[in-house]
């Protein structure tokens, strides 16, 4: 074991892949630790509420260190803390004037523009209305509206605004004159001013221009931040992969070596059922079940495994074969060793050395089983994996509206995961395998 | 060295060098040796001793790690040595120099029949005609070495240890080749076969002028068809000598060894075992190979002394330097 | 067999030879009937999961028949008992149609004969492009766009592999060996990802070739360019297979025809003078046929079962597609049709593979037992 170690020290492939796989560790480790595993599940399937002040597909924020590459971030102002006027009008009614400022530093338009409201009353909403100070000085009118509670007032989807302003109110609002191609930079503000009908009635607004860039890996169309899904879609896909190889080599190391030591009809009879495992096409199965059945992941996994247990069992036949007839064997059977002690004692720790190679090289392939199910629409929509992440990026079209980074972010995942294990696997086989080894 | 006459088959110097990720296996290390037309040499020496590397090295049957490949063969007036790849393959490969390799378990190919692998060697060399005629040799030969002509038609797999054994010895006789090199042709059989396989080969000794260099590390079974003897250690010959005056009298304090180590049919021969390990052939110790295990080990051992000639014989040992120049 | 000497075998010979292989043929087309059976029933088993499907149809035909009640005009005067009655006739004739009145496992039994039959019964929602609603003709339909790419990759790779590794085993730690093992590790990613890619770099970035589909829209009228439109769409999803599977396979390749040029049979072919061409040819390639035809059946078993995303990434019109809409559509008989198509597919290629291996392997050709 300490030989085979040292061994692989030779193989820059196998180191790489090693260091590989160690990254692939500590970001699963990280994930676990940092985003606990109900809170990551809660987050992913927040929906609109967890998710509202993130922009829509935005492009991973840090592309802006490459030159020509501008992305907006979002600015989200709160009219908490910003002064107010209150006017008492008398009859219970106030007026209520707010500013919200900020800073717009940003050379590319935003994405969106909304205003969420935090307002209370018991009969009659407020009634505010709201215009635009521009850096130079400009005011534009943006709309007359009631306020109802944990409303919300999509500038960029005013239709009549739109039509006022000549265009996407992101872009129009923002614009700047002599250069209508490029944001005005400076201080912009939102004007509200209210009229509150109750004394107990409240409001507040928070105004979120949304950038078109966002956080390390971007956000995808439901406005989810992906490094969620890409943090923990590591644990799970390592898990997946190491659980599915796992339970599949054991089980077919077990039922080969029993089927060898046991001969006859218990042979023949696993035999008969490997081929009709050769036969019996998998994935469509796979497809039947999750689409019929469940998609839980545990389901998946378990049926993973199972039909997976058949198809390796001629290769271990054959090792187990071997093995069956050495004179060691014979001695064990001489002094009266049990057939189960047999098998588990001196046949099985044989074979799991020259094992480990394939082990290593079977685990991305479950990764990528997973993800293929993933693909098909089959996955566990709970539960953010990488092929999640693929899926709803093919489904929602990124490729053909050039939303490159939803899909490259996965699929860099899958290939290190799936590179890291196989350059391992590769080495560790030439180091194993017998006959490879006299070369 | 000066040309020998065509009649001999002379190898001069046969140096094989593997790498390794330790270092260079000094496989075959200076080899020399003559050998008459008809004559059997058999060559002994314990596992690892490079005996099996100078087969190889003789028939040019190296891998793929060789560091050096040095010395010359003659045959027929020719150093083979010297001869290109392509002329190698075409004109000395088995129509001159010929092999029954170790384990013939293996050496047949398993998808072709008996008959058609053998013939193969006739067709490929041009030894024949037409198919008939190459037929009927293979008959000839199969004959000769004692295997019934209806497997010929069969495929190795039906076939025992013993029966293939001997089809690779026809095999190697069928283009009736100067030099066939036989290594360990009986150790993987059993004892009876081994007997077979031993009356075979004298048969045909008797019958052809082939050349045979036996490699074995059975001097016992190897006794009854030798005419010269030479013993290997550590990639060198230590001895070299005729049959006769080596079974008797052997020189070199290993040949002694071994011949006391091996049983006697008649009396009570207390057995010898040779203490120690031979040395590793990487980086081989300087002076004599055999000075740390040899009970006669003196000061001088610790230079490499030359081979000797005595009285006809030849042996790597300082104890014979008198003898030598007397 | 032999191409070296005519050495005249005896005609009872090649008769027996002919026999064995005969019998061998026979029991294996049972043993694998017998398999393929097994496979379709596990696949009715699966598609019905004992019944969990029929709730949803009993469901389904509960609803429509209520929407037809109630949405047709003709119905609006009936009373509520006997607009209820209705819906309860109408349920009972869809039950009946559909079969779902008679128990599972007879139910099942039958299924399994009209499948084994290839009477695949009707879809529920898909149809051909002839209208029918026959699974068999669906299937049909789709079945050579599959065939046309999956086969025309698998020969390319075989073939093309095949030669490189044995290529390649002559020239163990040279550089190119050195490329090829560090390419190797490419195998890890599974066609359809690939696909991906290269749908991204060619058909999104670069545009110079379609993003998927099988011919151009509209398809051209003249069969040369409407060959020629449907070479250019191969071109992309071959080369994802290609990518997937090519280094692997030569880095097997080599590894397998190193190990068996080193048997003690290949060196005495040496040491017997024959041409390189001859030792490859008659050492090497033939021993190790029936494990190379073994790898190319397993490669085409691999590519059938890797036909349904790669299919579906390139909108290829062929099986695999068809059964992730059927998928989509939970429309169960295309889907258990579809698995049980698959199914015979393999069961075609392992038996065909046997008969391939019974007439190289002399062990079998001529019977385990020898003619001692």
């Amino acid at each position: 074991m300490t030989r085979t170690l040292r061994e692989l020290r030779r193989y820059p492939s196998a180191l790489a892949g090693l260091a590989i796989i160690g990254l692939l560790v500590a970001i699963s480790v990280y994930a676990v630790v940092a985003i606990p595993y109900g809170e990551a599940i809660r987050l992913w399937n927040g929906g609109e509420g967890v998710w509202q002040r993130t922009p829509r597909n935005a492009w991973p924020a840090w592309l802006t260190v490459f030159p020509g590459v501008h992305l907006s971030r979002t600015v989200v102002v709160s009219s908490t803390g910003t002064p107010r006027r209150e006017v008492d009008l008398g009859s219970g009614v106030r007026q209520i004037t707010m500013a919200l400022p900020f800073d717009f530093p940003y050379q590319s338009f935003p994405q969106e523009l909304a205003v969420f409201w935090d307002t209370s009353y018991t009969d009659k909403a407020p009634q505010v209305t709201l215009r635009w100070r521009r850096p130079d000085g400009t005011e534009t009118a943006l709309a007359e509206i009631a306020v109802k509670p944990s409303d919300s007032y999509r500038i960029s989807s005013d239709q009549p605004l739109q039509q006022a302003v000549g265009g996407r109110p992101e872009v129009a609002l923002f614009a700047d004159p002599r250069h209508p191609d490029q944001p005005l930079r400076g201080r912009y503000e939102l004007l509200i001013r209210g009229f509150l009908f109750e004394p107990a009635s409240h409001l507040d607004a928070q105004l979120v221009v949304y950038g078109q860039g966002y956080g390390l890996a971007g956000t995808d169309g439901q406005r989810r931040d992906l490094m969620i899904a890409l943090l923990w879609g590591t644990p799970i896909a390592l898990a997946f992969g190491l659980l599915a190889a796992v339970g599949s080599t054991v089980s077919t190391l077990v039922i080969a070596a029993i089927g060898v030591w046991y001969g006859g009809w218990v042979d023949g009879a696993i035999q008969r059922i490997t081929e009709v495992n050769l036969i019996l096409p998998s994935l469509p199965i796979l497809i039947m079940v999750s689409t019929l059945y469940s998609r839980s992941i545990w389901v998946i996994l378990s049926l993973v495994i199972v039909l997976g247990v058949f198809g390796g069992i001629k290769g271990n036949r054959a090792l187990f074969l071997q093995i069956k007839e050495a004179p060691y064997i014979e001695a064990a059977r001489a002094y009266g060793a049990g057939s189960l002690r047999v098998v588990l004692h001196y046949m099985l720790p044989r074979v799991v050395p020259v094992l480990v190679p394939s082990f290593v090289t079977l685990i991305p392939s479950f990764v990528f089983l997973e993800a293929t199910l993933a693909v098909l629409g089959l996955g566990d929509p709970s539960v953010p994996t990488w092929g999640k992440v693929l899926e709803d990026a093919y489904h929602s079209g990124a490729l053909f509206v050039g939303q490159y980074y939803w899909v490259v972010e996965p699929a860099v995942l899958l290939v290190l995961s799936g590179l890291g294990f196989t350059m391992l696997g590769f080495a560790l086989d030439r180091i194993v395998n017998p006959r490879l080894r006299e070369m | 060295m000066t040309p020998t006459p065509s009649e001999t088959f002379v190898i001069e110097n046969l140096r094989l060098y593997f790498r390794t990720h330790q270092g260079p296996v000094q496989a075959v290390d200076g080899v020399s040796l003559t050998l008459g037309r008809g004559r059997t040499i058999v060559v002994v020496g314990e596992s690892g001793c490079g005996k099996t590397s100078l087969g190889r090295a003789i028939l040019r049957l190296l891998p793929r790690n060789v560091q050096t490949y040095s010395g010359s063969v003659w045959l027929n007036g020719v150093d083979v040595m010297a001869l290109p790849e392509e002329q190698f393959r075409q004109q000395v490969r088995w129509t001159q120099l010929a092999w029954v390799p170790q384990g013939a378990m293996n050496a047949l190919n398993p998808v072709i029949g008996i008959g058609d692998q053998i013939a193969e060697a006739l067709l490929a060399h041009q030894k024949a005609d037409n198919p008939l005629s190459a037929r009927r040799a293979v008959e000839e030969g199969v004959g000769q070495v004692g295997v019934p002509l209806d497997f010929l038609d069969r495929y190795p797999f039906e076939l025992s240890g013993g029966m293939r054994q001997r089809l690779v010895l026809a095999m190697a006789l069928i283009t009736h080749p100067d030099v066939i090199v036989l290594d360990e042709p009986t150790s993987a059989l059993d004892v009876l076969t081994q007997a077979n396989i031993m009356n075979v080969l004298k048969t045909i000794k008797r019958s052809t002028d082939t050349r045979f260099i036996l490699i074995t590390h059975d001097i016992a079974a190897s006794s009854e068809l030798a005419d010269d003897a030479a013993v290997m250690y550590a990639g060198q010959f230590v001895e070299v000598s005729s049959a006769d005056q080596f079974y008797r009298e052997p020189l070199h304090p290993y040949s002694q060894a071994l011949m006391a180590s091996v049983p006697a049919l008649r009396g009570d021969k207390p057995l010898a075992a040779i203490p120690g390990q031979p040395p590793s052939l990487i980086n081989p110790p300087t002076g004599c190979r055999f000075a740390d295990r040899c009970p006669a080990r003196f000061s001088k051992c610790s230079e490499e002394p030359p081979l000797f000639s005595v009285e006809g014989r030849l042996v790597k040992c300082w104890l014979y330097e008198e003898r030598a120049h007397a | 067999m032999s191409a070296v000497l005519a050495l005249g075998r005896p005609s009872r010979q090649v008769r027996d030879t002919v026999v064995r292989v005969a019998t061998y043929s026979a029991t294996r087309l049972f043993a694998l009937f017998i398999t393929v059976v097994v496979a379709v029933y596990l696949t009715i088993l699966v598609a019905n999961m004992g019944g969990y499907v029929d709730i949803i149809k009993r469901g389904e035909i509960r609803e429509a028949a209520m929407m037809r009640v109630q949405l047709d005009p003709k119905l609006t005067f009936l009373t509520p008992e006997d607009r209820s009655r209705r819906v309860e006739d109408i349920i009972r004739l869809d039950e009946q149609r559909l079969g779902l009145n008679r128990p599972f496992f007879p139910r099942s039994l039958v299924y399994l004969r009209d499948a084994l039959q290839l009477r695949l019964g009707f879809a529920e929602r898909m149809t051909s492009d002839t209208g029918s609603r026959l699974v068999r003709n669906i299937i049909l339909d789709r079945l050579p766009a599959t065939l046309l790419l999956f086969v025309t990759a698998e020969l390319l790779l075989f073939f093309s592999t095949l030669l490189l590794s044995l290529a390649l085993s002559r020239r163990y730690g040279s550089a190119l060996d050195r490329l090829v093992i560090a390419l190797a590790p490419t195998s890890a990613a599974p066609a359809w990802f690939y696909g991906i890619f290269l749908i991204l770099i060619f058909a999104s970035m670069l545009r110079v070739l379609p993003y998927g589909g099988m011919v151009a829209a509209p398809a051209p009228e003249h069969p040369l360019a409407y060959a020629l439109s449907v070479l250019q769409h191969m071109i992309l999803p071959i080369g994802a297979m290609v990518l997937s599977t090519f280094f692997i396979a030569i880095y097997s390749g080599r590894t397998f025809f190193l190990i068996f040029s080193s048997e003690d049979y290949v060196e005495v072919a040496k040491a017997k003078g024959l041409s390189s061409n001859v030792i490859e040819r008659r050492y090497i390639l033939r021993p190790t046929l029936p494990t190379i035809i073994t790898g190319f059946a397993l490669g085409l078993i691999g590519t059938w079962t890797g036909a349904i995303v790669l299919e579906t990434v390139f909108n290829w019109p062929g099986l695999g597609r068809a059964l992730y809409q059927a998928v989509g559509l939970f429309d169960t008989p295309v889907i258990v049709g579809t698995t049980i198509i698959y199914a015979y597919l393999l069961a075609i290629t392992v038996f065909v593979l046997d008969i391939l291996y019974a007439w190289v392997d002399p062990r079998v050709k001529v019977g385990l037992e020898g003619r001692r």
